[in-house]
């Protein structure tokens, strides 16, 4: 512990003289004098050993009478500052018995010096703040190191409540008081405060040990969190469904998942960098109803439930084929991000991007092939995806805009043709002028894979768990 | 009508021995085997009933065997009337087969482009729905080319020798066997059918017959309604005159017959071969019924017809061609002299009369 040590200045005989406080922070501030007791140490140095010493709080004034040894070191003007290593005894006071719980881990050392420190004190800061404020000065939530990002991810200190197990009247003599720990009337008389044998109060006092290992065991066990799309990545985890609506409508049959959680910053006058969570979350039934919604927020579970919340608001509602596909190949491009989906036969899965897999599985799509070319910003992916998605074309609005039967001819059923969608108004009687060569552009990707050219072991990867 | 002279046989192209026929035997035998070959070549392609009907014609009218006043399978009018009875729904005949998907393509097409292809479906349809052969029961395989007492206790297994040309038919291949015991015989049918699926393997057959041709597993293949897997299989593995294939389709007929699972085979292609086995057996009140209950008139009609044609000599067909009857009066003439379903039949056609004749109005 290191003690400085100040000048003390004018003294007086004056009996509440208040003097600065030594502690460099509340040098401000004031602690009666009458707290410090100065010892006459050894030619060679001057100590002052301070203890019990308050932080920055005025306390009342201490009823105690003045110490013969004050007036020694009234003309006491050095000032020395010292170091030395340990802590001081501190022997238990009357009360918390948490004081002895914390004292018997604090190994006594003593200073290499010729007299004999003598801490004696009643009462503390200990027994002078509240609990709560004792914590906020042993966890420093808001210190300088918490402010602009800072601190440490992994020390962070827990808070625990050490009133529990706790009860009025328990203590480490064992008395039993009626009323508190003990039953005030017994056999129709009423009870005197007693004590307890020395074996049972062993046995008390190890029952409660017990207890409170107990707590600590189930406090430290780590919940195993869901795995996203990696490990420590959020995107893909799912959130549950969307919290109820104002007018109690629920929301069961949608899962929410998570795209994207990324901390971004923003440059303010008053902070230079002030740092909150973005968190991209889709929602949808499975049943072609779906949306997605960018939540934003401090922390990151608001910034998730934020979010969820909000794409409720943002929901589309996309066609399938037989529930399984999409209608047609469609190629959207979103910014600078393209994305091209292949319709596909069932049993084909999503051979797509994690995201898109994602996104498919709320939407209900469970055959696709996609491609992602461009940039990979995944809300550009999800909204491209959307857009593209939202604007099919299905067989009857084909067959109504080009007037002729939509018919179509299945590999495995042979030469047989099944009417999907006939115009509303009787088709034309002009047929489709189809050029000998289709008029579709080609990707050397897709080439090389329809003609087996391709050399990536990834290639024909079917997934099944995302 | 030509025969076709398969050239002789050099000795040098047989692996192994064979005895010395003399020139006229070869020549018979070669005849024997060219119109077999001819007949059963075009069996072999499951799907060309009208060469094999031809063949067969002026088979009967060389040989003069005496079935050539009943009526066979393979008659026009028979063939006509068993495809008509058959049905061509086009969704069951083109059924998906489990083979690699891939994703559907799609055309726009005009009223009249929609029928083509309907018409070109049907087309393929009528090519899928070529009816198996039905051919007499192979005559079992005896013929001993020689004893050679010396060689008996020399081999411990038989020896099979195989002609492995390749322009040669298989119906006309030489296999032989010598015997441990030192004869050198013919091999049977089994024994040929073996060894030519070793050296020219079928896709599909397998060298043993599978395990789901015994009765039991039968059976159990027939409760879960799986009768035109089986045939098809059937189909494949054996020729269409051998015994097991007999077995097996006579098995699965009777199956269907006894739980009137008729709607199974319908607009498959074993119906025609079905309905020919029940005619055969003067057995047709069930599927008559069957016919009846989902309002097949004209393929009820049909079938009666097909009957009187099989067995001219039967009551119903006497009246019938006494009467010179058409339509619902060989039905009612059928219910009258030969059924077991008398009362039913007869129901029926009233009330399809009934309901037939106020719509004529």
């Amino acid at each position: 512990m290191q003690v400085s040590f100040l000048q003390s200045g004018a003294v007086s005989q004056a009996e509440h003289r208040w003097v600065k406080c030594p502690r460099r922070q509340h040098r401000h501030q004031c602690v009666p004098w009458r707290e410090l007791q100065i010892i006459a140490l050894s030619s060679s140095m001057q100590m002052l050993h301070l203890r019990g010493h308050k932080f920055g709080q005025h306390a009342r004034r201490s009823r105690t009478p003045q110490h013969p040894n004050m007036a020694a070191v009234t003309r006491l003007c050095c000032v020395l500052r010292l170091s030395f290593e340990g802590v001081g005894t501190l022997r238990a006071l009357g009360g918390a018995a948490h004081f002895s719980h914390l004292a018997r881990h604090s190994a006594p050392q003593y200073a290499p010096v010729t007299a004999a420190l003598q801490q004696n004190r009643h009462s503390s800061f200990f027994n002078k703040l509240t609990a709560d404020e004792l914590w906020r000065g042993v966890l420093a939530e808001s210190g300088a190191g918490a402010r602009k990002g800072r601190g440490k991810r992994t020390k962070r200190k827990v808070k625990k409540d050490l009133n529990r197990g706790q009860n009025l009247g328990e203590g480490r003599a064992g008395y039993l008081w009626p009323g508190l720990n003990s039953p005030v009337y017994r056999d129709g008389s009423i009870q005197k405060p007693s004590q307890r044998g020395e074996a049972e109060q062993k046995e008390v006092t190890a029952a409660l040990e017990r207890q409170r290992d107990e707590w600590d065991k189930r406090r430290k066990t780590k919940i195993k969190r869901e795995r996203g799309w990696t490990g420590f990545s959020w995107g893909g985890i799912s959130l549950g469904p969307p919290d109820p609506g104002p007018n109690g409508e629920t929301y069961e049959d949608f899962d929410s998942r998570v795209i994207e959680v990324k901390s971004v910053f923003n440059v303010t006058a008053k902070e230079s960098r002030k740092r909150s969570i973005s968190a991209l979350v889709a929602v949808g039934n499975g049943n072609g109803a779906a949306g997605f919604a960018l939540g934003k927020a401090a922390d990151k579970n608001t910034a998730l439930r934020k979010a969820k919340n909000r794409a409720m608001h943002y929901l589309y509602y996309i066609e399938r084929y037989n529930n399984h596909t999409i209608y047609h190949d469609i190629e959207s491009k979103f910014k600078r991000t393209t994305l091209r989906m292949k319709k596909q036969n069932k049993g084909y899965g999503l051979r797509c991007h994690r995201a898109v897999i994602t996104l498919c599985k709320l939407i209900g799509i469970e055959d696709m092939y996609a491609k992602v070319d461009g940039s990979v910003n995944l809300l550009n992916i999800t909204r491209a995806l959307f857009h593209g998605l939202a604007n099919q074309e299905t067989h009857q609005n084909l067959a109504d805009k080009k007037q002729l039967n939509v018919v179509e001819f299945r590999a495995e059923q042979g030469a047989l043709p099944i009417v999907v969608a006939q115009p509303q108004l009787g088709a034309r009687k002009e047929p489709e002028v189809e050029d000998d060569v289709p008029n579709t552009r080609l990707h050397w990707a897709d080439v090389k894979a329809s003609q087996g050219v391709k050399r990536s072991v990834w290639a024909g990867v079917k997934r099944t768990i995302w | 009508m030509q025969f076709t002279t398969s050239p002789s046989i050099p000795s040098s192209s047989l692996k192994g021995g064979s005895s010395i026929h003399s020139r006229s035997d070869i020549i018979h035998s070669m005849a024997a085997f060219s119109f077999t070959r001819c007949l059963v070549r075009s069996y072999f392609c499951v799907k060309c009933v009208d060469h094999v009907q031809t063949r067969l014609q002026t088979t009967t009218r060389m040989f003069c065997v005496s079935t050539s006043r009943s009526t066979q399978f393979t008659d026009t009018e028979v063939q006509d009337i068993l495809t008509k009875i058959t049905g061509l729904d086009l969704k069951k005949v083109f059924q998906p087969i489990r083979q690699q998907l891939t994703p559907p393509k799609y055309k726009l097409m005009t009223d009249t482009e929609l029928e083509e292809a309907v018409r070109k479906a049907e087309e393929q349809a009528k090519h899928l729905l070529k009816m198996p052969p039905v051919l007499p029961e192979r005559k079992p395989i005896n013929d001993v080319l020689s004893e050679d007492q010396m060689l008996e206790g020399m081999n411990t297994a038989k020896y099979v020798f195989t002609d492995i040309n390749f322009n040669v038919p298989h119906r006309e291949r030489f296999i032989v066997v010598r015997e441990p015991s030192g004869t050198l015989r013919k091999a049977t049918w089994n024994e040929r059918d073996r060894i030519i699926q070793v050296y020219f393997p079928k896709e599909g057959r397998k060298i043993t017959p599978p395990p789901i041709f015994k009765e039991e597993n039968l059976r159990v293949v027939f409760e879960q309604d799986r009768h035109e897997d089986v045939l098809n299989q059937c189909v494949v593995q054996f020729e269409p005159d051998s015994a097991e294939f007999k077995n097996v389709l006579m098995l699965t007929y009777e199956d269907i017959e006894k739980h009137g699972k008729y709607d199974l085979l319908r607009s498959t292609r074993f119906f025609g071969g079905f309905a020919w086995h029940l005619v055969n057996g003067r057995r047709i009140d069930g599927l008559l019924v069957d016919m009846l209950q989902r309002d097949l008139m004209q393929d009820a009609v049909r079938l009666v017809r097909l009957f009187n044609l099989v067995h001219p000599q039967s009551e119903s067909a006497q009246h019938a061609q006494r009467q010179q009857a058409t339509d619902l009066n060989l039905l009612k003439i059928y219910a009258q002299y030969e059924s077991n379903r008398a009362g039913f039949i007869e129901l029926a056609v009233q009330t399809y009369e009934q309901t037939k004749a106020p719509s004529s109005f």
